[in-house]
């Protein structure tokens, strides 16, 4: 077989009525599509001469596919932007001639007019994508066609489409999505769906609208797969999917057996990136974690920090070179991700640098120092901590929701929804230890109330003397002890306060002994949800007694005396 | 005027979505839920369609247009609830 799929250029194989896409609505045969790649180079032509490049942004995989073909073919290339957020688009529009596709201000097809070919040559750029950088800033990179070629055979001769029909549930604006979903269909002259499956429910429809023989494959995800429905009736249509591909981050096992067992076709998955392209793959069912490296692949682990070396047919220089996974060989030629050396995080499935994200908050006015963090599982969504000029920190529900909403808003000219963060900290003070780092336990400590719906929402400690302590916190929304105190005013109850005291005085002032009594308590005002409240902590350790007083805006919520007797806690 | 049902789904997308600073009286039945408004994305639709299958037996359709219109706002999510649940 050939090994430049794409120089072999299917595409212009007179063969009209062959189907390049399908939906259960209609197929658009390859006569068809060679109209549209030819109405896009009638557009073309009244942009510029050939040689130049283009934006190219449109979720229709035809449309995509058959622009960037007349670009291809016109001797043009493609710049693929990450995402249609304003900010990305205008920083691709100096390197660029024009939009093409559905963002704004891009260009759409004129009408059918014959193709033109032209010439692929092995070492011409085809397009330019884009990867988060770990300094913050994206990565713009570019890929010859004897690169994407290289890519292209190997996967094809690993697991040949032969004329299945590909489904994707992922964006082609990124590597994987552009090989497998769009590339590797064109390559193998096999059909792909006209449309992006976004729902389990679609799938299934599609599935049930094709005739019994046919043959599909499915490009997806973890957000997608870790959630699709048990209650559709897989059984009915799954005789029709005959493989599942993952990628973007990795599946976890149980999600893995899970879409096995639901679609009962074997799941791959691809590790890789857009700077090296794939390096190695693994199965379900699957005995441990390992992944294989793709052939031609070679892998080791830096000796000193597990850093991975990789040497890539898919890489400009056959030279080892050094990545920022870090890996562990697991003896038989595969190996075992140990994670990131730098702030780059998958979020929803999809690349992030924190660094720019940090450092996109701390543009926001009033913020002064910002990190973000990804939550554990089962979220995978963003937290992000945010120091805030004093006077600017909320202190009650509404200032807080605006707050959130005015830095949600100006982080959506640059992210996508997916990524922007979910659970905001808010501190006067950056939470360091006494070595003035930001440890994991730090990190962990302010998102704990999340897993754990009776406890505060714990923004900071301030040791002012001995056996003396501030406790910044906040009354979380989802509070469990809230539901059905006061029907339609909800209220910290007085007894949650006082347990709230003596757990803080444990963990901060180390006060030890069973519980034994409480003296002049009283509970002043009424400390509904969303308040930001501080509890002011004393302990007389020679008397076993601790004072307390939590306070805030309205003045105090409760104040006391707890006695603790000598010994070990109950 | 908020109905039963619709306080419901509310108290619904708050707990299956994890959101943290909002509260039943935040979601305004006419906004959006997604991207405006709640700032939702595709990921909270397919949590959603899971939740609506597991409490009120709801099927979705497979068009991703008219799940769409039905996820558009809380009212039309309360209409799909109400002509669509077996429990």
């Amino acid at each position: 077989m050939s090994d430049s799929p794409l120089r072999q250029a299917r595409w212009r194989d007179p063969d009209p009525t062959r189907c390049v896409g399908w939906l259960p609505t209609g197929r658009v045969t390859l006569a068809d599509f060679q109209r549209r790649i030819g109405a896009w180079q009638a557009c073309l032509d009244t942009l510029a001469e050939p040689g130049r490049c283009y934006a190219l942004h449109d979720r229709d995989p035809l449309v995509f596919a058959s622009a960037l073909l007349a670009l291809w073919e016109r001797g043009d290339s493609a710049l693929l932007p990450a995402d249609d957020r304003p900010e990305t688009l205008a920083g691709v529009d100096a390197l660029t001639r024009a939009r093409l596709g559905d963002v704004p201000g891009g260009h759409r097809p004129s009408t059918g007019a014959a193709p033109r070919w032209g010439t692929l040559s092995a070492e011409r750029t085809a397009l330019w994508l884009y990867t988060s950088g770990s300094t913050g800033a994206a990565k713009r990179i570019p890929k010859s066609f004897a690169q994407l070629d290289a890519e292209l055979a190997t996967h094809r001769d690993l697991w040949p489409l032969e004329g299945r029909l590909t489904i994707s549930q992922v964006s082609h604006q990124h590597i994987y999505g552009l090989l497998f979903a769009i590339l590797r269909p064109l390559v193998e002259a096999a059909p792909m769906a006209g449309a992006l499956c976004r729902y389990p429910e679609t799938l299934h429809a599609w599935l049930a609208a094709l005739d019994e023989t046919s043959q599909t494959v499915l490009i997806s995800a973890p957000p997608p797969l870790e959630r699709l429905p048990e209650t559709l009736d897989w059984p009915r249509v799954r005789q029709r999917l005959a493989a599942v591909y993952s990628s973007g981050a990795p599946l976890p096992a149980a999600a893995g057996r899970r879409t096995q067992r639901l679609l009962d076709a074997p799941v791959r998955e691809l590790y890789g990136s857009s700077d090296t392209g794939g390096i190695a793959w693994r199965g379900v069912p699957r005995q441990d974690d390992a992944w294989t490296p793709l052939p031609g692949i070679a892998v080791r682990a830096d000796r000193d920090d597990d850093h991975l070396w990789l040497r890539s047919p898919y890489l400009d220089s056959r030279d080892w070179q050094r990545q920022a996974d870090r890996i562990r060989e697991a003896g038989d030629g595969r190996f075992q991700l140990l994670g990131r050396a730098d702030r780059i995080a998958k979020v929803g499935g999809k690349r992030l640098s924190l660094t720019a994200m940090d450092r996109a908050l701390e543009a926001a006015d009033g913020v002064r120092r910002a990190r973000t963090v990804v939550l554990p599982e089962p979220s995978g969504r963003l937290g992000a901590i945010v120091q805030l000029d004093p006077a600017g920190i909320p202190i009650e529900h509404g200032a807080r929701r605006q707050r959130i909403a005015a830095l949600r808003e100006r982080l959506a000219r640059a992210f996508e929804p997916t990524v922007i963060p979910r659970a905001w900290r808010f501190v006067e003070t950056w939470p360091v230890n006494a070595q003035g780092k930001l440890t994991v336990e730090r990190v962990e400590r302010l998102f704990r109330d999340r897993l754990d719906h009776r406890q505060p929402r714990w923004l900071g400690v301030e040791a002012s003397a001995d056996g003396c302590c501030h406790v910044t916190l906040e009354v979380p929304e989802r509070l469990a002890h809230l539901a059905g105190h006061f029907p339609g005013r909800p209220v910290v109850p007085g007894v949650v306060m006082i347990q709230w005291t003596c757990d803080l005085a444990r963990e901060h002032l180390g006060v030890t002994g069973a519980f034994s009594r409480l003296e002049r308590v009283k509970f002043p005002q009424l400390l509904p949800p969303g308040e930001r409240v501080t509890l002011a902590l004393e302990w007389h350790g020679d008397m076993q007694r601790l004072d307390f007083r939590l306070s805030g805006r309205h003045g105090c919520h409760a104040s006391g005396r707890m006695h603790f007797r000598a010994g070990d806690p109950s | 005027m908020t109905t039963d049902l619709e306080h419901e789904l509310k108290q619904l997308i708050i707990d299956t979505l994890e959101l943290e600073d909002v509260t039943p009286e935040d979601v305004d039945p006419d906004e959006p839920l997604f991207v405006e408004g709640l700032g939702l994305d595709s990921i909270d639709a397919l949590e959603l369609g899971l939740a609506l299958q597991k409490r009120y037996g709801i099927q979705l359709e497979a068009d991703s247009d008219e799940t769409r219109r039905h996820f558009a706002n809380l009212r039309t999510l309360a209409a799909l609830v109400e002509a669509r649940r077996t429990q």
